[in-house]
């Protein structure tokens, strides 16, 4: 795995986002990039859309207005699958792993993209199948290993605790081998010690995969520490976006978090 | 302490993807396979056959099929038993127009016509969800029987839509006596299930249960939803329909399309409840559960009534057996969800430290 | 077009008998979101019960109709606590199964009943005093034929709407029952007993299966075939949207009379026998182009 120093290439931008739901605006007129291996905060208070552009990007959701550019194509309406075809994974606020799977089973999911054994191949399972699933399985034990995740891998993901659950899940985006990576609240719920580990872990990523991320996050230090540039939004609307620095002494920016009116 | 694993390693992921990766576990299923195969033939009588070994094969295939769909992939169906008419009636029409054509030709391609209808009443999946879905199949399970019967053609224009097997015949080998469906009947029912079993620890079995856990998660992930949930219908719809095709040919003979209703499809969902969703074992041990709980209801109704000399109307042990049945799905979602698979899973491990008690 | 209107009133008065059964559905889908699939064969169970009262028993219908309405709220209750209560956090498809297979139970034990007190499964009849016959003056004025019980049960129905729609909205309790429909944890919080409340829907629902059950004995007899209407009122409230009264009713009688008129006026061309799924495919129809039906409420799946 080579290191990708951000090179100034933009992999991804947004333009003019608008989304609504029934009559709640959601995202209104919301534009920024990210450029190829930079890490990117996407910060703001409570209800002011943050999810809703992962959702955006990724194409859960489908904008009244606005393109999303990704690596050269420009879209309005992406679907979930075709965005991950595309390079795409993301992580959720509340964990989407799938309960009834086993660690290794869920992040093996992730893979089912690359595999390309036919049913009739699966029902017989030697051969081709099982060539391939010993080929996958090897590229996601070497993930397990990165995230030291070896001790639970036959456990089910129902059994673990939160922190696990949210590594799991980690776990099963970088199965996919994405190009961009978006994190939806990677550190929630987690104590300090688990917040270090989770933030070495996506450093990690970052620097060995080299892949580009984009995260949601509340806890500022985090913020400050691993994100190169942040974008802040406030209801909707995108009311900063720079370096850490710049934003965290941007008086919009501590407006909103005060609460004071605007 | 006889089931220990201690000391078996696996040394290479090959190792540990092995269907069966623990040595008691492969002699284990030798074991059954050599009783199945070899001693039961010897030891059973035709009437275990007919009555007992032979439905309880057809069902469990039948079971397996909507194990597939409801246990795996999450899709409610209560048309099992409409998509077995499907497969009887394709076999039946493929063996009487189609000359020279394999008897187990003629169930495959059975099979794939209950997938080709399966598919089609599975298009609603893609809208609706949950016990919605279960009307749909609904539908599916009063509309096939029926068609069924009106289009004289499918039955050579008999009487009420009524069809008579042809006798079972591979290269000029006769399958008559019961000892010898059975076997017929065993084969291929084991043959499915190692497909099925295949099957639900590769791609396909992962994407379904992705769709079923959290199919907003599965679709971000790059799982197609439409193609696996009418994969998950077709595959099961072709499960049963071979289970109809050896209902009709190694089990009743004579099959009235009005026979596979909607009683039946409840049974087969019961089978699948009972006996583990989500688990290729526990349609087999549902299977046998239900094939076996009349007989042992029956057993006991004229002991208790030999016994306390009651008089019981003629029918009895048909109320009590929905009494039971119905009280033991009530028991099974209350007291343990994942069935008798689950049970016997439990079983394992306590067998791991047994006879020592931690 | 006389012909047309006498079957079309057929139906929508078969429709009305099917929207009897459907309220019992929506009453407990309302307050606690679990399909009762158990539903047709406590109608069964109610009818039996009754018939058995009155003709064993030789008790009057006043008596009969008390003591079966007791029954059914026993059965009610032991539902919820039985079945129900151990199920609380479990998914819908779960409960789903569970209530079939209370279904079996429940039918299982009426048939036992019905051995044991009249020793044979044949249908029962059961005499409100309504006969099927013509109403004469619109037979003499129309020359309709248009039957005096399928009348009488559209008014019993009619009456049956009126009095859940008075107490659902006028009375306390019925907007506390309301309250439990839209959200357990705030009803909770504002101090709603749930376990009386769950009670009480319950025993308005084993009303309204007695009420459906004599009706339904009263014109077919009381047989093992009225757990199959049970059946027929799902296509109704998918059509009718499984939260909403008004919608049982609109929904039963356009089952009814879209069943009534495709049986009569399509089924010469295909041999006859489309009663036995056209409402099937009708609601599956309705389910791919309005799922939440033409009074439910829409659900959007947040992420």
């Amino acid at each position: 795995m080579s290191a990708q120093p951000p090179d100034g290439e933009v992999l991804l931008a947004v333009d003019n986002i608008s989304l609504s739901f029934g009559g709640v605006k959601a995202l209104a007129d919301v534009s920024f990039d990210v450029r190829r291996g930079e890490i990117r905060a996407i910060i703001g208070p409570n209800g002011a859309g943050k999810s809703s552009m992962l959702n955006v990007i990724n194409g859960v959701y489908h904008p009244q207005q606005g393109t999303v550019r990704f690596r050269g194509e420009t879209r309005r309406r992406v679907d979930p699958h075709r965005a991950a075809a595309n390079g795409i994974a993301r992580t959720f606020q509340n964990i989407a792993l799938f309960k009834g799977m086993s660690v290794l089973d869920n992040i093996m999911t992730g893979r089912n993209l690359k595999m390309r054994a036919t049913l009739f191949e699966q029902a017989i399972y030697v051969g081709r199948n099982r060539r391939e699933e010993l080929v996958h399985r090897e590229k996601v034990e070497q993930i397990i290993d990165f995230l030291q995740i070896e001790h639970i891998r036959k456990t089910p993901v129902g059994r673990l605790p939160y922190g696990l659950q949210k590594r799991v899940e980690l776990a099963r985006a970088l199965a996919a081998e994405p190009a961009l990576l978006l994190l939806d609240e990677p550190m929630a719920g987690m104590n300090v010690e688990e917040k270090q580990d989770m933030c070495r872990f996506v450093l990690d990523v970052n620097e060995e995969f080299g892949t580009t991320i984009v995260l949601i996050e509340h806890d500022m230090g985090v913020v400050m520490d691993i994100s190169e540039r942040v974008v802040v939004l406030d209801y909707g609307r995108k009311i900063a976006d720079g370096s850490p620095q710049e934003v965290r002494a941007n008086p919009a920016v501590i407006d909103a978090y005060l609460g004071v009116a605007h | 302490m006889f089931y220990r694993e201690a000391g078996q390693f696996r040394t290479s992921y090959a190792a540990d993807q092995q269907l069966f990766a623990i040595r008691q576990d492969r002699l284990a299923v030798l074991a059954l396979l050599a009783v199945a195969f070899v001693g039961v033939p010897l030891a059973a009588n035709d009437y275990w056959f007919t009555a007992i070994l032979i439905p309880f094969l057809v069902f469990s295939l039948a079971a397996l099929g909507l194990n597939i769909l409801t246990g795996y992939a999450g899709q409610l169906s209560l048309g099992s038993a409409a998509f077995m008419a499907v497969g009887a009636v394709a076999a039946y029409n493929l063996e009487l127009r189609v000359p020279g054509l394999p008897l187990l030709a003629s169930f495959i391609l059975a099979g794939v016509c209950a997938a080709l209808v399966g598919a089609a009443f599975g298009l609603p999946s893609l809208r609706i969800k949950g016990f919605y879905l279960a009307v749909a199949t609904l539908a599916a399970q009063f509309f096939i029987p029926w068609l069924l019967v009106k289009v004289g053609w499918f039955s050579n224009y008999s009487s009420s839509g009524v069809i008579t097997a042809q006798p079972m015949e591979i290269l000029g080998y006769v399958f008559d006596t019961p000892a010898e469906k059975y076997l017929l009947v065993l084969t291929v029912v084991a043959l499915l299930a190692l497909a099925a079993k295949n099957m639900v620890r590769s791609a396909v079995g992962r994407a379904w249960m992705a769709v079923r856990d959290m199919d907003v998660a599965a679709e971000v992930i790059g799982i197609r939803i439409v193609r696996t949930k009418l994969t998950a219908f077709a595959v099961s719809s072709f499960y049963c329909g071979v289970a109809g095709a050896l209902y009709a040919y190694a089990y009743v003979g004579t099959v009235q399309p009005e026979d596979l209703n909607l009683d039946l499809s409840f049974r087969i969902l019961f089978m699948v409840i009972i006996g583990g969703v989500g688990s290729i074992l526990g349609s087999f041990l549902g299977a046998a559960f239900i094939t076996l709980l009349p007989i042992f209801l029956e057993v006991l109704l004229t002991f208790l009534e030999h016994r306390f000399n009651l008089n019981l109307a003629p029918g009895t042990t048909s109320m009590v057996q929905l009494l039971a049945f119905g009280a033991l799905i009530v028991f099974f979602l209350i007291v343990e969800p994942l069935g008798l698979a689950r049970l016997w899973q439990i079983a394992k491990e306590k067998l791991r430290l047994w006879p020592f008690p931690h | 077009m006389q012909f047309f209107f006498e079957v079309l009133i057929g139906g929508l008065l078969a429709g009305v008998m099917y929207s009897l059964v459907a309220l019992g559905f929506v009453l407990i889908f309302k307050a606690s979101g679990v399909f009762n699939f158990a539903q047709g064969a406590m109608v069964f169970f109610a009818a039996l019960v009754f018939v058995t009262l009155q003709e064993k028993l030789a008790a009057p219908f006043w008596l009969a109709f008390a003591l079966t309405l007791v029954v059914m709220v026993l059965v009610g209750i032991l539902t919820e606590r039985v079945v129900l209560r151990p199920l609380v956090n479990q998914p819908q498809i779960s409960l789903f199964m569970a209530t079939i297979g209370l279904a079996f139970f429940v039918e299982g034990a009426a048939q036992l009943v019905q051995l044991w007190a009249f020793r044979d499964i044949s249908p029962r009849p059961l005499a409100l005093g309504f006969q099927d016959a013509p109403i004469d003056w619109l037979l003499a004025r129309f020359n309709m034929l248009v039957s005096r019980f399928d009348a009488f049960a559209a008014l019993v129905a009619g009456a049956l709407v009126a009095a859940l729609a008075l107490f659902f909205n006028k009375t306390r309790v019925g907007r506390a029952l309301r309250a439990v429909a839209d959200d357990h944890q705030a009803a909770l919080s504002v101090g709603i007993p749930l376990k009386y409340i769950w009670a009480i829907v319950w025993s308005v629902a084993g009303f309204v299966a007695l009420v459906a059950g004599l009706m339904w004995g009263a014109r077919s007899g009381v047989q093992f075939a009225l757990t199959l209407v049970a059946l027929k009122a799902l296509p109704v409230l998918i059509l009718g949207g499984f939260e909403s009264i008004a919608g049982a009713i609109v929904g039963g009688l356009i089952i009814g009379a879209a069943e009534k008129l495709a049986e009569v006026y399509l089924g010469p061309y295909v041999g006859g026998g489309i009663e036995g799924w056209f409402a099937y495919v009708l609601a599956l129809l309705f389910l791919l182009v309005r799922p939440e039906g033409l009074f439910g409420e829409k659900h959007i799946d947040r992420v």
